[in-house]
């Protein structure tokens, strides 16, 4: 018995001591991997993988690249625990993650200890970055975002709504999760301060399904609100919209929401019943960026056969490891501080239109475009 | 407005009780939680999406394929259901009450991941069998799709009950609900009732699966999870173990959700604090749910 | 393994074990094992306090996780507000026992499954309340604690430092469950657990003793999130779902009902597993993890329905 003891902490201790021999570089991509949030992390892992097949095939580096995925099921404890399991790990030169906010300010910290640069492609609370100026903060700067905190769609949104559609009167949903709520107090914001009214707020919850009754309440309000505000991602406000049809709320009664949603799963979800939906994005219209419409091109291509459609933060992550992969490049090797460095001095322009980062890490992209979905041919067009 | 609640209640206490009736079967017979039934319900929806897609043109012709589609999700979801309790709970039926409750809890574990894992990791757009309508009564907007829903839940409801009260397998369920020992000794194969009851159970949770593919228009590896706990939640507050009383709970909870989110300013983010609080006090006031018998127990 | 526990000193021995490794898992190039470790351990002290509800008491509880967060909520909440770190503690344990007894006032006349959906509804209460209550817990945008280092001159590394630190709430907390197994309470309430008629007619004050078991878990829970609050700095409402209870109810289980050898096994293997499998599985099994997990709930379950190290009593029981 004592035997078997011994010999399992041996095999462990042995295993832990002997590693890989060749000369591998990873960018780790810390996502939640499966569980609820499965589908958005496994979408990011894709495109990250994605950037590193097309650096290694260009043989962009002397070294072998890989996309090492490591999963925090959207758990803020997992996400500490994988956050620990990469800094251990030598070979891991930076993270693009996390997904969630609740995941990214715990982990954050732990990077800090290291330290080692973690890009986050779609934590849009705004302590993910702050945090880093409080006095509690120990390490140095390495937290960087290339997705915009939410005050920059929500404000554009609100005035979308009062000067181009002439709104007055709208009701605001979200997700309660930092990104959709955080879009949502922006939006309101915004929208009184330009005389606009909010009718009534209301949250629901990620994985709700039924929002009849709500959108009833919605559609008989007498107030008459006029439309929509929506915080949240795709498969909610696909479900809003499938029900706000089924309920007669169609045109000129407005939905609009954020990035979140703009991904062709909404169709998928809501079917021809997303036609019409106003979603902003971040960045210029994918129309006028090439190298975004290569982007989509590529991905397809490559996953296939999956079934898999993008997601609405891939192009996120394609563009958070094209960063590090320019850092990399000024840095002159995979140097953990040095990429940190050449990191804060980004110019990157890319999927996302230019990146640069300010003080705290956000990105400076705030250009917002709204687009409007067009049910016929699953696209997004964008509206002046 | 309100009739439109209305409707929309019964929608959703109608899928509600279609599961929560799932739980309540084998309750009754085993006194166990069938914590695997979330997932028996994703995967009747599941089958359905695979059956249209095999067979479109079966199944795309109007209520004979939207039968067709029902009557073989609710088989392999109840065939499921047998075949998980065969292996995954007699062996520990005997043993201890909470023991058939862990293996549950890693069935259902299994059973989501394997669907995430080799079916897929996103939402699936589900077939519309029959074309989607809708009519305008007395102000609220209904759509055929809620009518269908409504339908088959009594329908399916009816025979249950049927089935159960006036079928000889049926008073064999009862009899074995009732003390499974005795009717042991009546001549009734308790191993076989279970396993029936399990298959009743699961196709009615695989039909609430298909219903809810229908009504929300997409299915996804976690669909269970959150109905799976509403309705159990439903089945308790009816008195769990009690067929009546699944149903009972089902459609209150779902009034209850819709009316909380409906007319309670804020409520749609208080609507599941508000169910809850709502049950608790039932159950204070009820300790055996709303139609459950105080059991005496005998010293 | 049964024989290793008939020695007095086994506890000891490895209690001694566990408090070495930190120090020398860096050397061995296993420093993330202390984080799990200490991981495991809030678990080991979560299930140790459902062990008096469930284990001893027999009360069917899937809301235990939500005390876990009032612990670590109430920690929080009291540390910006410029509490110190032990006092804030010392704060979530005494919430915490208190929200418990009232729950445990009002809901405990429910019977067996009754019982089970009422302390799911509560822990659903707790943590939606917790993210729609904005202005007193930022809702979803959750909290962030100053850092409170106390071992520091141990270690530098926090995660070194909490590791002891709950290794030594465990060790207090598997004592003082010991102690109270062994006394006339603990008899008591396996008598409850077996028969309750029977020890309600051999003058055992039911109610009372059922109330103490259920609130007294609390504390486990509430130090335990405490604990948490302070090691992670950070406090969001989704680090308490209702997944979380149901890992506790079946740490217990597996374990070993009212078992505190067992129960601390139990939490080593079920929390201890998927962070292994995390750092030793290749990338493409990663996604695997969990229907590992799920299939050796159900193999261990089946094997071992009494759990992994019952406790005597109940070995006896399910195998004659």
């Amino acid at each position: 018995m004592i035997f078997r003891f011994v010999a399992a902490v041996a095999m462990i201790v042995l295993s832990a001591a002997c590693g890989s021999k060749e000369t591998v570089v990873k960018i780790a991509v810390a996502v939640p991997l499966t569980g609820d949030m499965g589908t958005e992390g496994q979408g990011l892992r894709r495109a990250v993988e994605l950037a590193v097949e097309e650096a290694n095939a260009a043989k962009r580096f002397p070294y072998k690249l890989v996309a090492a995925p490591y999963d925090d099921r959207a758990d803020p404890k997992e996400a500490v625990n994988v956050a620990n399991l990469i800094i251990s790990d030598p070979r891991v030169v930076a993270v693009v993650g996390h997904y969630n906010s609740g995941c990214a300010i715990p982990a954050a910290k732990v990077y800090a200890r290291a330290p080692v640069a973690m890009v986050s492609p779609a934590a849009t609370n705004p302590e993910v970055t702050a945090q880093q100026n409080s006095k509690d903060w120990s390490g140095p700067r390495m937290v960087f975002r290339v997705v915009p905190t939410d005050d920059v769609q929500g404000s554009y949104a609100a005035m979308f709504a009062y000067k181009k559609l002439g709104k007055r009167r709208m009701t605001l949903l979200h997700d309660k999760s930092p990104y959709g709520q955080g879009l949502g107090e922006q939006f309101k914001k915004a929208f009184i301060e330009l005389g606009g009214k909010i009718v009534s707020e209301d949250g629901i919850s990620v994985g709700d399904k039924d929002f009849k009754a709500l959108l009833t309440k919605i559609k008989g309000d007498s107030s008459k609100p006029e439309g929509i505000y929506f915080g949240g991602l795709y498969t909610e406000a696909g479900l809003l919209l499938k029900q706000m049809r089924e309920l007669g709320l169609n045109d000129p009664f407005a939905f609009i929401s954020g990035d979140g949603a703009k991904t062709s799963g909404i169709f998928d979800v809501a079917g021809d019943a997303a036609g019409g939906a106003y979603l902003s994005i971040v960045g210029i219209p994918v129309e006028e960026l090439p190298s975004a419409a290569t982007f989509i091109d590529n991905y397809k291509k490559r996953w296939t056969g999956s079934g898999e459609e993008l997601k609405p933060f891939d192009h996120f992550g394609y563009e958070a490891a094209q960063v590090i992969f320019a850092a990399m490049e000024r840095a002159g090797g995979p140097d953990r501080a040095r990429v940190i460095e050449e990191l804060k001095k980004t110019k990157y322009t890319g999927v996302l239109g230019t990146t640069t980062f300010d003080g705290k890490g956000d990105t400076l992209n705030k250009i917002v475009t709204m687009t409007r979905a067009t049910a016929k041919d699953r696209s997004f067009p964008s509206v002046k | 407005m309100l009739i439109q609640q209305v409707v929309n209640g019964l929608t959703l206490g109608a899928i509600y009780s279609l599961i929560a009736l799932g739980y309540t079967l084998v309750y009754g017979i085993l006194t166990m939680i069938n914590f695997a039934h979330s997932e028996v319900l994703m995967l009747g929806a599941f089958m359905a999406l695979g059956l249209a897609a095999l067979l479109p043109a079966v199944f795309g012709t109007g209520l004979i394929g939207l039968a067709g589609m029902f009557i073989l999700s609710m088989a392999g979801a109840g065939v499921i259901n047998v075949i998980i309790e065969r292996f995954a709970y007699r062996p520990l039926r005997n043993i201890s009450r909470l023991a058939p409750l862990i293996s549950a809890i890693g069935v259902s574990i299994i059973l989501q991941n394997g669907v995430f894992l080799w079916i897929s990791t996103q939402s699936l757009r589900f077939p519309e069998p029959v074309a989607i309508g809708s009519v305008e009564v007395l102000g609220a907007t209904i759509s055929t799709l809620q009518v269908i829903i409504l339908a088959s839940a009594l329908i399916l409801m009816g025979l249950l009950h049927f089935f159960v009260e006036h079928s000889k397998l049926g008073k064999a369920m009862r009899a074995c609900s009732d003390d499974i020992d005795t009717a042991g000794l009546m001549g009734i194969n308790p191993d076989y009732i279970i396993a029936l009851t399990f298959f009743v159970g699961g196709a009615l949770g695989g039909a609430a699966g298909v219903l809810y593919g229908m009504n929300y228009g997409s299915i996804k590896y976690n669909l269970g999870f959150l109905p799976g706990a509403k309705a159990f939640t439903a089945a308790v507050l009816g008195g769990i173990g009690n067929i009546r009383g699944a149903v009972l709970g089902g459609f209150i909870l779902g009034f209850l959700e819709v009316f909380a989110s409906g007319y309670i300013p804020n409520g749609a983010q208080w609507r599941d604090v508000i169910a809850f609080t709502v049950l608790i006090i039932v159950l204070l006031v009820r300790p055996s749910g709303l139609l459950g018998e105080k059991i005496a127990e005998k010293v | 393994m049964r024989q290793l526990l008939r020695y007095r000193w086994t506890p000891w021995a490895v209690l001694a074990l566990a408090a070495i490794f930190p120090f020398i898992a860096g050397t061995i190039g296993a420093s993330y094992l202390v984080r799990v470790g200490g991981v495991i351990g809030l678990f080991m002290l979560l299930g140790l306090g459902l062990n008096f509800t469930l284990g001893y008491a027999g009360l069917f509880d899937l809301g235990f996780i939500a005390f876990y967060a009032i612990g670590a909520y109430t920690t929080a909440i009291a540390m910006r507000a410029g509490v110190p770190a032990p006092l804030a503690l010392v704060l979530a344990v005494l919430v915490t026992l208190f929200v418990r007894a009232l729950l445990g006032l009002t809901i405990l006349r429910l019977r067996g499954d009754y019982l089970a959906v009422v302390t799911m509804g509560f822990g659903e209460i707790a943590r939606l309340s917790i993210n729609n209550l904005d202005a007193l817990t930022n809702g979803p945008k959750g909290l962030q604690l100053a850092p409170w280092r106390p071992l520091s001159f141990l270690s530098a590394d926090p995660n070194i430092q909490y590791y002891l630190m709950i290794l030594f709430a465990v060790g207090l907390g598997a004592i003082a469950s010991s102690r109270l197994e062994d006394s006339r309470v603990g008899r008591a309430w396996i008598a409850i657990r077996e028969d309750e008629i029977a020890a309600r007619l051999s003058g055992i004050p039911v109610r009372q003793y059922k109330l103490l078991a259920f609130t007294l878990s609390a504390a486990y829970a509430g130090l335990a999130g405490g604990l948490f609050a302070q090691w992670e700095q950070f406090v969001t409402p989704e680090s308490f779902v209702f997944w979380e209870s149901i890992l506790v109810v079946s740490i217990v289980v597996l374990g070993g009902m009212g078992s505190i050898p067992g129960v601390l096994v139990g939490a080593l293997v079920l929390v201890g597993f998927p962070p292994l499998m995390q750092w030793k599985l290749s990338a493409d099994w990663i996604n695997y993890r969990y229907l590992f997990f799920g299939l050796i709930l159900v193999l261990v379950t089946l094997f071992r329905p009494q759990g992994i190290l019952p406790s005597s009593r109940r070995e006896a029981e399910l195998t004659s």
